[in-house]
């Protein structure tokens, strides 16, 4: 009986060594590049570099364009706000990163995760991605206008987390689907804690290196999470468009877009501006990005 | 006195921006000869003649390469200038004659100005894509 089971365990280890060499074989490789880069305006993609790699980010927004030229469109305005920051891959399909911004002293911390890559033969469809960040508002606690008469640290803190599914559909167009919670420890009495939306983003190729990008995000009304009783003053939805140029270890892009905040919650919980209202309500943004393989 | 002295001095200068003209920028090195490891040179090419992949070595040549060596190859690309060695010219029978191990070896290991690119393209059949590209190269 004995030497049964053991012929037995071997005959089954030795068919599924067999067959998981022949898997490999046959194994499906995830689609090439279907995003220049990590970011996509304001939006993550599912794109993560290679493990060992250190990302720099620079995201930038000008005043908005109302002032046409007496401004340059918003280039000299006043404004304008900045991101900087810094990512690292962990594994090929895991990164960490810390920034730091302009508007309100923010520095966050954040983390994605690709969960399924898509790939050639389509075993598996689309990208699976999450993302989820949380930023320290840095602004002086003395001031009463923001914090209240009893501040705590905890009052500071915001946290985003996105579920991101994205498809290449051919070469030339990548589209990503994205539903996202919002919430902030501390707000004003006329906006709301939580926040949930959705968006779509996307990328059109022109070349190798160029490619059309655009984005909509939509902040939900959502009677069940808010607290207010109308709707008065909602957030609106982030329009943008622009040009990206990415090469072996840069992404340039350059858009177009309604929200001055660069973290997704003060995009999705405070954006105001509204991009069908035109000039008076957009604004110039660049984003660079440069990699450093270690 | 004063003119005079004026004078001197005009024309000094204009001789010395004269003899300056003639000096030029050193030249970029020429690019020595490469240490290849010997496995590298029997190293085969399995993607040869795969023409499903010249899209794909055409792309990735264009967003790796092309900034250097030259939408053809030449070794004058724009950001050629500024480098110390020129890039080569990979449209010469010289270059060509290369084995397919070598030109891989060449192209993701690297050496000096040339940065290994092992880690920006990873895939072993996007790597061979670029080989195979190179070769539409020859003259």
């Amino acid at each position: 009986m004995k030497k049964f089971i053991i012929v037995l365990i071997s005959v089954v280890f030795a068919v599924s060594s067999a067959y998981s060499q022949e898997e490999e074989k046959k194994k499906d490789k995830p689609v090439r590049s279907p995003f220049g880069s990590g970011i996509l305006i304001d939006n993550q993609t599912c794109e993560i570099p290679t493990a060992k790699t250190l990302e720099m980010l620079i995201q930038h927004r000008f005043g908005k364009m109302d002032n046409g030229i007496k401004d340059i469109w918003g280039i000299y305005s006043p404004g304008a706000n900045i991101r900087i920051g810094f990512n690292y891959s962990i594994l090929d399909n895991l990164i960490i990163g810390y920034g730091l911004t302009g508007r309100k002293m923010q520095s966050d911390f954040q983390i994605k995760w690709n969960i399924l890559q898509q790939t050639r033969k389509n075993t598996i469809p689309v990208a699976l991605t999450l993302y989820g960040n949380m930023a320290i508002d840095g602004r002086d606690k003395e001031n009463e206008g923001i914090w209240g008469m009893n501040y705590k640290f905890s009052n500071r803190l915001s946290y985003f987390g996105q579920i991101i599914v994205g498809r290449k559909f051919t070469d030339w167009l990548s589209i990503q689907l994205t539903s996202s919670y919002t919430h902030y420890n501390l707000v004003d009495s006329t906006s709301d804690h939580d926040k949930i939306g959705i968006g779509i983003n996307g990328r059109a190729r022109l070349s190798a290196q160029s490619s059309l990008i655009f984005q909509y995000d939509v902040p939900l009304k959502i009677k069940n999470i808010s607290e207010q009783h109308d709707f008065i003053n909602p957030s609106k939805p982030n329009f943008a468009f622009g040009l990206e140029i990415s090469t072996s270890t840069h992404a340039f892009q350059i858009y177009i877009t309604t929200a001055d905040g660069i973290l997704p919650q003060e995009i999705y919980m405070f954006n105001r501006n509204d991009w069908t209202k035109g000039f008076s309500n957009l604004m110039f943004g660049f984003t660079i990005t440069r990699l450093w393989s270690f | 006195m004063k003119k005079t002295r004026l004078l001197q001095v005009t024309t000094m200068v204009i001789i010395g921006l004269f003899l300056i003209s003639w000096m030029v920028p050193q030249d970029q090195k020429k690019p020595g000869p490469w240490e290849i490891p010997s496995k590298y040179k029997k190293m085969e090419n399995p993607y040869k003649d795969d023409a499903s992949l010249n899209k794909v070595g055409k792309m990735l040549y264009a967003k790796h390469c092309k900034s250097c060596h030259g939408s053809k190859g030449l070794g004058d690309g724009p950001k050629a200038k500024q480098l110390e060695t020129f890039p080569g010219d990979f449209s010469t029978a010289e270059f060509q004659e290369h084995p397919e191990g070598v030109l891989w070896y060449m192209t993701y290991i690297g050496r000096d100005e040339m940065p290994s690119f092992e880690k920006k393209i990873t895939d072993e059949e996007d790597q061979w894509a670029v080989v195979n590209y190179m070769r539409t190269f020859a003259k």
